[in-house]
This record gives C-alpha cells, structure tokens and sequence, in this order.
C-alpha cells in the first residue's frame, strides 16, 4: 500500500486522542475513565482503615459456619420464613394496587411525578424507622414499609410499560371511550404480561427488603440473621444465610402464579401483629413532631420579632454537622460506582461463553449468584465486623454487590450475541472488538441506572454504623428527634433524585431490561 | 502455443454441500487458478454463499490465506469505521498493540486505514460509529476491511448489492486492483461480463437441488446467455418485449 503521509490531510495524518474522538465508544471510555480516575483521587479522602484486629481468623470461622449450618439451633425459622414471605407478598401486592390506578395518571401529572420520585427515593428501612414510631414493631410498619416505595415504582414502571405499548389498537377506539375503559379493553391486555413480569421480579425484591426488615427489629429472617452473626452464632447465621438462598433459589416453584393467591391467602393468618394507634398520637406525630421545633411553636410575635428566623437558623445550625456525612454518603455513593464498574468489566468475560472456559463460566456464575442474592446490607454487615466500622465494607459490599448484578446481565447479553464466522480468532482480540464494543454501553447504562440505588443502598449502610446520612438518621430516631430525622429523610431523598438525574443525563441511550433495577 | 496450465489453488470436488441434513448444492467440481476473476451468479437462494464458505474453508485447510467480504458484514456497529477496518489485521498484531489501539490508534496504522479509504470515499468517515452509516457505507466499510488483510485472493459475498452499478463497478475495479484472484458473488450480470474472466452459474435443476449449471469464459458472452440463470427475471423481461 502507497500510503504517502505528506499529501494527507492533518485529520487523516493523526489519529484522534481519546478525549478527542468522537465515537460512541470512545465517550463511555471517557465516562469509564473519568469515574475511575475520580475513583482513584477521591480514596485518600475516605476512611478505609481496617480496625478489626484478625479478620482472617473471623472470615474463617463464618464460612466454617456456612459451611456447617446449625438449623435445630434456631428458635422459631418457620415462623420468621412465613413472615418474611407475608410482608413480602402482602407489600407488594398492596403496592401493585395502589401503583395501578396511580400509573394511569401518571404521565398527566407533575405532581404526582414528583410526589412518587420523593416516595422512591427513601429506602424501605428509613420507612420503617419512621414508620415504627407510630405503628410500633407491628405488621403495618412492615407492610407499609414495603408498600409505600413500592406503590411510587409501580406507578412509574407501569406508566412508562403503558406508554411503550403500540398505540394503533387504542386509536382505533370510539373516541367517547372513558379512560377506564380505553384501559381496560386495550391497554391491559397489551401490557399484562410485561406489567406481571415486573411485578413478579418486584416481589424477588420485596423478599430482600422483607429480610431487612430484620435490621430494624421486625421478626423476619434478617432480625435473627443479624443477631446471630453479631453474636458469633456463626453455626445459626449459616443456616439462616442457607434458608435465604434456598428462599430465592425455589422461587420459580413456591412463586408460581397458581400458588401465590393460596399463598396470599394463608399468610393473612401469620400477619401480625397488628398495632393499636391512638389517633391523637399519630396526628402529633405528622402534625407537630416530625417538623422543625421553632417552626411548630411559632406565633405571630415570633415571626415579626425575628424569634423565628434566629430560632429556625439555630435549628438549622445543628445540621450543618452532617456535612461531612452527606459528603461521605456522596464519596461511598461514587466510590461503590466506580467499583461496580471495575468488578463488572472483571467478571461478565469470565461468566460468558464466548470468552471463559466451562471452569470459569461455572464458577464465575456461581460467585455472581451468591453476590447478587446477598442483599447489599447483609454483605455490608458480614464485612462490618470482619473489617470493622469504616468505609471500606461498606465499598466493597456496594462494589461486589451492583458489580455482581451488572456481570450478570452483561455475561447475559454476551451470551446472547451470534459471532460472526470472521470473527478474530484469539479470545483476547474477540473479547476486545466484537464482545466489549457490544456489551459496554448496556453496561453502562445498567451502571448509571444502578449509582441512585447505590446512592441509596449508601445512606441506609449508615444503620450499620458507616457514617454517611443513615447514620444521623438512625440515631436521630434513637434520641427521639423525629424532626431532625425527618429533615435528614428529606435531605436523603433529595440527594437521590439529584443524583439519579445526573446519572440519566450521562446514561447511553441503550435497551435497559425490565430486571436490571434490581431493588 | 505451449503454455502450462498454472497449478490451481483449490480443486473443489464434492459430492454434495449443505447445512447439516439440507443439501443445497450437488456434484460439485470446482478448480481454481491463481490470477483467475470468478463472478459467482445464480438467483438469491441457488447456494453463492454456501459455496463461498466451502471454498473459505478448503482454502483454510490448505493454509491459503484469503481476504473474506462475508454477506452479512460481521461489522460491530458500536466500533468505529477504523476500528472496524483495523479489525482486519488483528492476528498480525500483538495482545498490547490491539489494546492500545483501541485507546489510541497509532498513525502508521492511522495513515494506513487512511489510504485505504480514501479511494473507498470513506476517509472521512474513519471516526464515526458504524452504526451511524447507510448500507452504502457499511459496504465500503466492509470492503475497506477485507482489503486492509492484504492477501493475494479475494472472497466476497455479495460485497456491493447496495450500491449503485456506477459505483460497483469502481469498488470491483479497486477489488481486483489489489487482488491477483478473486472470487465475487454478485447479482449483477453485467458486472460479471465486464470485469470478471469466468462466470460460475449456480441454480436449480428439475431434482430441486442446486447444481454448477454454467462455468465458462466470459469472452463473448452476453447477458442474454445468463437469462436462464433468473427463471424469473427471464420471463418478466421476455414479457417486456412483448
């Protein structure tokens, strides 16, 4: 070939620089550089010391007790498991029922919108924090907990389903056809199976959440888990650990859609218990304890004499100390991203066909099932007192955990795609330009939709002791300031909505399946 | 006259090709000589592409190394247009140099895509994503691929059906300017008259299976000759003329 550089043009003489070229891959290189490289400056700014003094020694004895689990050694497992899976059940059928009607008006209305997103962005643990003070340690706390959230996703899931459907069978309706019935006789039955699908993959994330319920002090699985591996009851933690796994690993059986009525049904007796709440103390609670003090003892002198204003800035004052929680949450918020990201893009090649061998397919998948099944909390907590309280476990938990989830779906879509008979023939040069270039911006759009979970997985790993804004939130309840808890609830919710705009404004324009926002 | 036949390439004898149970071609014997232009013609169905791939794989077995054009471009739309062409040459480099160059290409390799672009009218494409392309460009693209392999035989699968007769003919010509033989399916016959040295006709015979039903020197044929190889296209024309 005669390439002669000098008569070129200077475009054709260089080739771009990365930060320079304009191809979709070379803007999630970017994307994927930019956060590692902010990853990579960001670290000395986090607390990761280990404290623990030999947390070899402690790994070894918990997966001694997984290991060897110690089922006759628990109290009551049936009943806690029946619960576990009524809360689940319950919360989200209660949080489909409400979600529905919500969704049909969902695209109408800003304010609903923006109602839901609130509703969303608080975990299902602060729910319940905030819950229990008025319904106590009671089956409402945990139903509602669950239902809440629960009912703002549905909504939205749901409109955006509705929204996707083909629109040629709905014009084709009499134009005088109500809303409901325009619903009813064609956006129904269009939508069932997506909107069902969905519903059912909720409740796989119900049952992770009903777990943590535990955390709180509510009879599920996760309030026996909790104690026992804070205790060292590693024997017992195994085998409620095993219950667990086997709980999600049956799931396609027990969840069938003939058994989940039956079901529905005979977990009502279990349900409880049920609370007794004075209307009196309920209505102080939403009326006046949740709400800034000097706000709710305000009198009309107050407000001339300028009372109100110093009063509420004092009041104000006092949350100024939590900036350096809010900048932890953001830095673990990043942090746990980031390493999402690095633990995805290690692990997807090795689960796929294309690349890894039937070894690694096997034991790659096998890794990434136990990561992704273990909730979040859970595998925080089991690094928690292995590593002690600082960021790290938490990072790790968020890393492992999203990291896994996202490995997962991408290993999926690789596995998926047909190479070319052309194709290079090293595993290297394949993985490199046929699977990668095809796979990275499904994986990065699951990322970005993943950083608000994250974000919000972030705060409540605060319960654990992480000092991020759960932290706050959970001793803020302890010391009975329910309106600084309050406060913090909403300064949290607020801190997620930003960040899952910010998150979809980066997002690649890619398919995202109904599954990859795992709870 | 004494010239010696040059020693063929390939000979292809078989008794029957297909996919798995299917046969889709019979009695096939097929030689191929170094220098030799084939245009491979038959309706859409009459087994090109089976053909091509039972020529790829005998020549692979034989180490003969081909440029391969495949029907469907095997191009990945995410990559760039350089990143797709360079792709062509990914066994001739190392694990680091491909890596690197994913990140940032280096300008010999650059100005080496380049050149070959540029006759393609595609130079100024090199940045782009290939999904962003028409079925033109793709074509170019793919061709540009096959091209940067650098082997003396070319294999194509119909590597210009989407572009217009004027510009298949510049493609073919740019083809066969940098391959000493080459071996095109093609669904244009009038291509195949003027830039090709033997048309290989495949298509149906009464048993319902494909056959090799014309392999003769272009010199002196006409378009007319291969009408029988489109039963279709034969009876809509004549029909014309009526």
């Amino acid at each position: 070939m005669s390439a002669d550089p000098s008569t070129m043009t200077a475009e054709l003489r260089h080739p771009p620089r990365w930060w320079q070229a304009r191809s979709d891959g070379a803007r999630l290189l970017r994307l994927g550089g930019g956060l590692t490289i902010a990853m990579l400056v960001l670290v000395p700014f986090a607390d990761l010391s280990v404290t623990s003094r030999d947390p070899w020694q402690e790994l070894g004895r918990m997966l001694a007790g997984l290991a060897s689990p110690a089922p006759g050694a628990l109290e009551s497992p049936l009943h806690a498991l029946i619960l576990t899976i009524a809360f689940a059940l319950w919360g989200t059928l209660l949080g489909a029922l409400i979600g529905l009607p919500l969704a049909l008006v969902y695209s109408r209305s800003r304010l609903l919108r923006g109602v839901c997103a609130g509703l969303r962005a608080v975990h299902e643990l602060f729910w319940a924090l905030l819950l229990l003070q008025v319904f106590g340690l009671s089956a409402a706390t945990a139903l509602a907990a669950i239902t809440i959230p629960y009912a703002a996703t549905f909504a939205k899931v749901y409109a955006e389903i509705l929204e996707q459907l083909p629109q040629a069978p709905l014009k084709a309706l009499p134009w005088a056809s109500s809303r409901a019935m325009r619903f009813v006789y064609a956006e129904l039955p269009m939508a069932w199976r997506r909107m069902a699908s969905y519903t059912r993959y909720r409740f796989e994330c119900g049952l992770r959440a009903s777990v943590l319920l535990g955390f709180v002090g509510l009879p599920t699985l996760g309030f026996y888990l909790e104690s026992a591996f804070r205790e060292g009851r590693y024997a017992e933690a195994g085998a409620l650990l095993w219950i667990f796994y086997l709980l999600i690993a049956t799931l396609p059986w027990w969840g069938h859609r003939r058994v989940l009525p039956v079901l529905a049904i005979a977990s009502l007796w279990w349900l409880g218990p049920w609370p007794e709440v004075s209307p009196t103390l309920l209505w102080r609670f939403i009326s006046h304890d949740i709400w800034p003090a000097p706000l709710v003892n305000a009198s009309f002198e107050s407000l001339t004499s300028g009372e109100l204003a110093t009063g509420l800035l004092q009041w104000a004052s006092h949350l100024a100390d939590l900036l350096p929680a809010i900048g932890n949450t953001l830095l673990l918020g990043l942090l746990g991203t980031a390493g999402s990201l690095l633990i995805a893009m290690l692990l997807w090649p090795l689960a796929s066909r294309h690349v890894g061998n039937r070894l690694s397919q096997h034991s790659t998948n096998g890794l990434l099932i136990f990561l992704r099944t273990t909730p979040e909390l859970i595998l925080a907590f089991i690094l928690l007192l292995l590593l002690g309280p600082s960021l790290l476990p938490a990072w790790l938990a968020l890393a492992l955990h999203n990291g896994a989830i996202i490995a997962f779906l991408c290993a999926r879509h690789a596995n998926q795609i047909q190479l070319p008979p052309s194709r290079p023939q090293g595993k290297f040069e394949c993985w490199l330009y046929e699977l990668n270039p095809r796979v990275a911006p499904g994986m990065f759009a699951l990322l970005l939709y993943r950083a608000e979970t994250i974000i919000r997985e972030t705060a409540i790993l605060g319960m654990l002791g992480v000092v991020t804004l759960g932290f706050h939130i959970d001793s803020s309840f302890e010391y009975l300031m329910f309106d600084q808890a309050f406060a913090l609830l909403v300064l949290t919710a607020i801190l997620n909505i930003g960040v899952d705009s910010l998150a979809r404004r980066l997002r690649p324009s890619g398919e995202i399946s109904e599954d990859s926002c795992v709870c | 006259m004494t010239q010696e036949t040059p020693s063929p390439l390939l000979h292809l004898s078989q008794d029957h090709l297909g996919h798995g149970a299917e046969v889709v071609l019979r009695d096939l014997n097929i030689r191929l000589l170094p220098g030799e232009r084939i245009a491979l013609l038959g309706a859409s169905g009459a087994g090109k592409s089976t053909l091509l791939e039972a020529l790829r794989a005998a020549l692979q077995q034989r180490d003969v190394a081909a440029a391969w054009c495949p029907q469907r471009q095997g191009l990945v739309p995410q990559l760039s247009v350089y990143h797709n062409i360079f792709m062509g040459r990914l066994d001739q480099h190392s694990r680091l140099t491909n890596l690197l160059n994913l990140l940032r290409p280096k300008p010999a390799h650059w100005q080496a895509v380049a050149t070959l672009c540029e006759p393609l009218g595609i130079a100024s494409l090199m940045e782009r994503s290939v999904e962003a392309l028409s079925g033109g460009q793709r074509q170019r693209v793919a061709i540009a691929r096959a091209l940067y392999q650098g082997h003396d035989l070319f294999l194509g699968d119909e590597p210009v059906a989407s572009v217009d007769p004027h510009q298949a003919s510049q493609l073919i010509q740019l083809i066969h300017a940098r391959h000493t033989t080459s071996v095109v399916a093609l669904h244009q016959r009038e291509l195949a008259l003027t830039h090709f040295t033997r048309v290989i006709g495949l298509g149906k015979q009464a048993d319902g299976q494909g056959h090799v039903l014309l392999d003769v020197a272009t010199d002196g044929l006409t378009p007319g000759d291969l009408d029988f190889l489109y039963p279709a296209a034969a009876t809509r024309e004549s029909s014309d003329v009526s």
